[in-house]
């Protein structure tokens, strides 16, 4: 526990470094914008900022791609309470309870709520991702081939079970991501496959080519074909923060912490971020709080319960990110390319090699919460300023960001090109309702995937049966079949409860005939 | 019947590639080994997926299965309807067009105008193209972006641009001399 203490402040220290702080500070104040605008998503974001980290220092490069993570999750709040904007998919539940409590004269007051749970779950997510990383890591040292493959087959298999729309087209998007991903030279075998005699196919496509053009490029086509048409904002009326007194926080804290965890748990979960963390916590308190009747109304609960969830999502996000190298979501997937463009693998060993190194994130997330906090109390003002500006502009910069994203990776044209085919399939995935998520995370994960299974079926004679039989990889095994049973349990469930609501609409229809 | 086609549309397609991408991996060479499963039967599984997935879909949209008995993720029952602000404005595909036609346009002149000079164009262009029409703010904005992305990736980050061709690559070289007491 001391060495923890002492790595902590050594990691306190190295973060008050210039270079380093600068880059919190920025990494913050940029999340919290990208919150606040609906035509920016977080994970867009961190891709959009990934060029900018080439030439810094690795650690400085992190610390600003997690403290945009961190500060994505709250920017939101702002503009879901004020304007009935969400910026982000995961500030959609504040507008039940956040936009109502603002309706009824108290904006000031769900802002104060807002920053209290953000401030609570992030602290509480930092607690937890300190004491587990470690412990994860070291448990993962035991892990063969059949044991990491297992742990990446529950990855993709929560990110298509947790993910949305049909199961089916979650499934066409994750064989196409393994496909791009076996694009190149066969890491076993050394033979190209799928590389149509084109010597920079040959090294692979980049997964951070495909996740800027069908993130960045497919969402900003999407909005173009809807002529940008936002909402218009309205005037801020009432833009400040009025936060909540002891004996209010008090009477919710056991919520704000059961949230916090959830939200944590959730965050670990791989696939389901920081957006399924907001709305299971809603769901929990709304199904299972001491004021459940009353949520929707306008209440603290509604507006602690999804922001405490969504902003410890981040602590939990990172520990398996950390401790196994595996990213469980856009942006995490976006904190690993700035890893592995440094020449760092994140996984189990990263603790043992680059120790101060993590040490260092770990203290910039804690000061990153606080200061995302403390800018959020005080300029909430000129934050939500920035939603005066035209979505044309925003998009026209976001594509200039997109094209220098896929240059600056390995300086070859046919990037560009690539990602411009990437953003063109990012579009057509979003207007025929197939998800972006198994596509890309397949992408990242094919090769670990790849690798991990040729190389447990060289050393286990072809038995293909290793997967389900020794301990470990059997049991991921079973909770990977139990997760991908879960949408269909779910599915049979709502069916019911629909026929059974249809046949009651009937009898009841039939009497009053 | 028309709409059931249209519906299947996109996993038709997802089969045909799927076959298409299945006779690829026969072409691929490599030295056989016995006992050991080759560099082809990745990708397969792959391939394999998605023709399941693409079927399963297909026969159901031709045979016009109720949409309520899809079985969808987690995370759609739990937003539920909730759409983007966006989704009632109805679509322009002229917008999209020309925006996909702008986007390919930049990857094509890149090498030729320079980094400088075709992203200036393309901002300004897409402006327009996003309806925005304050002709003054789109050309100062198009000129102190353009500035702001070359001093930053340019001068400061140092990303390996294109710096174009004679006579355009002189745009670059201008801008850049701008920079030179920076």
């Amino acid at each position: 526990m001391l060495e923890l203490v002492s790595q902590l402040g050594g990691g306190l220290v190295n973060c008050l470094a210039p270079l380093n702080l600068l880059a919190l500070v920025l990494g913050i104040v940029v999340g919290l914008l990208v919150g606040v605008l609906p035509g920016l998503t977080l994970v867009m974001g961190v891709i959009l900022v990934l060029p900018f980290t080439y030439k810094m220092d690795v650690t400085a490069s992190i610390i600003l791609l997690t403290a945009m993570y961190v500060s994505g999750t709250y920017g939101g709040a702002f503009t879901s309470i004020l304007f009935r904007i969400p910026g982000e998919p995961i500030h959609v539940p504040l507008l039940w309870d956040g936009y109502a409590m603002a309706r009824a004269g108290k904006p000031a007051k769900a802002l104060g709520w807002t920053l209290v749970a953000a401030l609570v779950g992030g602290v509480v997510s930092w607690i937890i991702m300190v004491l587990l990383t470690k412990p994860v890591a070291g448990f993962a040292l035991r892990f063969s081939t059949p044991e990491y493959f297992a742990i990446v087959v529950f990855g993709l298999a929560s990110v298509i079970a947790l993910g949305r729309g049909a199961l089916a087209n979650a499934f066409i998007a994750l064989a196409l991501g393994l496909l791009i991903a076996s694009v190149g030279t066969d890491a076993t075998y050394g033979s190209y496959r799928f590389t149509f005699g084109l010597p920079l196919l040959a090294d692979g496509i980049e997964f951070l080519v495909v996740m800027v053009g069908a993130y960045g490029v497919g969402e900003v086509l999407t909005r173009l074909e809807r002529g940008f048409a936002s909402k218009p904002i309205q005037t801020v009326a009432d833009a400040r923060t009025e936060l909540p007194t002891l004996s209010e926080i008090g009477e919710v804290k056991g919520m704000l912490l059961r949230s916090s965890l959830l939200g944590n748990i959730v965050g670990i979960v791989p696939g389901a971020g920081a957006t399924i963390a907001s709305f299971v916590s809603y769901g929990v308190e709304s199904q299972f709080g001491r004021r459940k009747s009353a949520m929707g109304s306008g209440i603290a609960e509604g507006i602690v319960a999804p922001q405490s969830a969504a902003t410890a999502s981040v602590g939990g996000a990172l520990i398996p990110l950390l401790a196994l190298g595996l990213p469980g979501s856009g942006a995490t997937a976006v904190i690993l390319g700035a890893f592995m463009l440094h020449g760092i693998q994140p996984g189990p060993q990263v603790l043992v090699t680059s120790a101060a190194m993590v040490y260092t994130i770990f203290a910039s997330l804690l000061l990153g919460v606080l200061l995302m906090c403390v800018l959020g109390y005080f300029a909430i003002r000129p934050l939500v300023r920035i939603l005066d500006f035209p979505e044309a502009i925003v998009s026209a910069f976001v594509m200039i960001l997109c094209f220098v994203g896929a240059l600056s990776i390995r300086g070859n044209i046919t990037d560009l090109w690539l990602m411009t085919g990437f953003g063109l399939l990012g579009y057509l995935f979003e207007r025929f309702r197939f998800p972006i998520a198994p596509l890309v995370l397949g992408v990242i994960l094919g090769p670990i995937a790849e690798e991990s299974f040729m190389n447990a079926m060289i050393s286990f004679g072809n038995d293909w049966t290793v997967f389900f039989t020794r301990p470990i990889s059997g049991t991921i095994m079973a909770i990977t079949a139990l997760t991908l049973l879960l949408p269909v349990i779910a599915g049979v469930r709502q069916r019911r409860v629909a026929d059974a609501q249809r046949r009651g609409h009937g009898t009841g229809a039939a009497k009053h005939g | 019947m028309t709409t059931r086609l249209q519906a299947a549309v996109p996993y038709l397609i997802c089969l045909a590639a799927a076959a298409v991408l299945w006779w690829l991996t026969g072409q691929i060479t490599f030295d056989a080994r016995p006992g050991q499963i080759g560099p082809t039967f990745w990708p397969r599984v792959a391939i394999g997926l998605m023709a399941a997935a693409a079927a399963v879909e297909a026969v159901r949209k031709l045979a016009a299965l109720a949409p309520d008995r899809e079985t969808k993720g987690i995370g759609e029952a739990l937003e539920g309807g909730e759409e983007d602000d966006e989704a009632d404005a109805p679509r322009v595909p002229a917008l999209l067009y020309a925006g996909m036609a702008l986007t390919l346009a930049y990857a094509v002149l890149v090498t030729t105008l320079g980094f400088v000079l075709a992203t200036f164009l393309y901002l300004a262009a897409f402006m327009y193209l996003g309806r925005f029409r304050d002709h003054a703010v789109v050309w100062t904005t198009a000129v102190l972006g353009t500035l702001l992305f070359a001093l930053v990736f340019l001068k400061i980050v140092y990303v390996s641009l294109p710096r174009g061709t004679a006579p355009f690559d002189a745009v670059t070289e201008f801008v850049l001399g701008l920079f030179r007491f920076i």
